[in-house]
């Protein structure tokens, strides 16, 4: 598998950004409903601790993620209207805006609730905003629904990449797939053509 | 004996009383704080007892004469969280309606390497007595005295903490104790 995309798949390297990405940010959210629901305990407490260092994890990995796109090509989109393929990228977008604006938003409530942040028992983070028990309660109510709304924005995510495999069978998501082959040869890059 | 020798006698005494080898009695002003420092998830948090009582003998020069007896109301630590403060008095930490108090007495006073007064003591805290040493400042100004005391102790010697609570890995078991007592004149 190479390490950086060419055009008829995506790297190695921005296919673990994007799978292991979307396993810890749908973990992570699936872990915070049942952890909230657990008895006040020592053991919730860790949890949550838990929940917060994979939310961190998630931002991190986003920086990298950034740093990586930045460097590496990108296959061009498959054939599509017009409007789709905005609609795609636009999607992607507010999906990254999303990855970022949870975990922030996270940690700003943790900041705002007072309590301490601690990355895997390692060490600690500062707080972004001063100890505020009425903006902790907004915070947490915002990060909560940014959660939502990314599950909204990654339904639309998911049934585009549906749509390219299953009616217009191109390689869309076949090329984002841990092992996935390209069904068929992309023809050139778009700077080959004489 | 006559009476101008009993008198003489009653006034030597008066006069010399003082100097003997007894400690200055001192009772407790206000802006005197005792309190705790504890680690959470890695980040230091400061507690105090909004009610103790202390009675103070001290004198840098008769320390074998020098006393420290406080007693504090657990039920009154504040730490400045809600939930800490909430959790502090039930039965997993110090389970206040068994153990109102905690009280410290000292047994003697010695000086480390570096020329500082020890305080040799016990502590009773959650129904376990165990040493505590505190290092003392002792300074007196023009109203009395400020006597500031620290020391360690380890929480879980205390059965501080129980069950899931006796992980150390979120609940520091050191925990700082300190003193700072605006000493007046009895």
């Amino acid at each position: 598998m190479p390490l950086r995309s060419d055009p008829a798949r995506w790297s190695t390297v921005a296919k673990t950004f994007h799978w292991l990405m979307a396993l810890l940010i749908l973990g992570n959210g699936a872990f915070a409903f049942w952890m909230d629901g657990l008895k006040p305990s020592l053991n919730k407490i860790n949890m949550f601790a838990l929940h917060k260092s994979i939310g961190l994890t998630v931002l991190a990995l986003f920086l990298l993620r950034l740093l990586w796109r930045a460097i590496d090509r990108r296959p061009p989109d498959e054939p599509a209207p017009r409007w789709q393929q905005l609609a795609a990228h636009a999607v992607h977008g507010v999906l990254y805006l999303l990855i970022v604006a949870i975990p922030l938003s996270g940690w700003a409530f943790n900041s705002a609730h007072g309590f301490p942040l601690q990355y895997f028992k390692q060490f600690n983070l500062p707080a972004l905003v001063a100890k505020n028990p009425e903006l902790s309660d907004v915070l947490g109510t915002v990060h909560v629904y940014l959660f939502w709304f990314l599950l909204a924005v990654l339904a639309a995510h998911v049934a585009g990449a549906l749509k390219h495999h299953v009616i217009n069978r191109d390689d869309t998501l076949r090329r984002m797939l841990p092992f996935g082959r390209a069904k068929r040869k992309t023809s050139s890059l778009p700077g080959d053509t004489p | 004996m006559n009476t101008v020798t009993r008198r003489l006698s009653a006034l030597a005494l008066a006069i010399a009383l003082p100097f003997a080898a007894s400690a200055a009695d001192y009772s407790v002003g206000p802006g005197s704080t005792v309190g705790f420092s504890g680690k959470f998830q890695g980040q230091q948090f400061d507690g105090s007892f909004g009610k103790f009582t202390a009675a103070i003998s001290y004198d840098a020069a008769t320390l074998a004469s020098s006393k420290f007896d406080v007693t504090v109301d657990l039920s009154t630590a504040k730490t400045g969280d809600n939930d800490r403060d909430g959790a502090l008095p039930g039965t997993d930490f110090f389970d206040v309606k068994k153990f109102a108090t905690a009280h410290y007495v000292t047994t003697g006073f010695t000086k480390d390497a570096k020329g500082n007064v020890i305080a040799n003591g016990n502590l009773t805290l959650h129904g376990v007595t165990k040493p505590l040493a505190l290092k003392v400042a002792f300074s007196p100004n023009a109203g009395g005295a400020r006597l500031s005391v620290t020391g360690t102790l380890k929480r879980l010697d205390f059965g501080v903490g129980s069950g899931d609570y006796k992980d150390t890995s979120t609940i520091a078991d050191e925990v700082l104790v300190n003193g700072s007592l605006n000493l007046l004149p009895k």
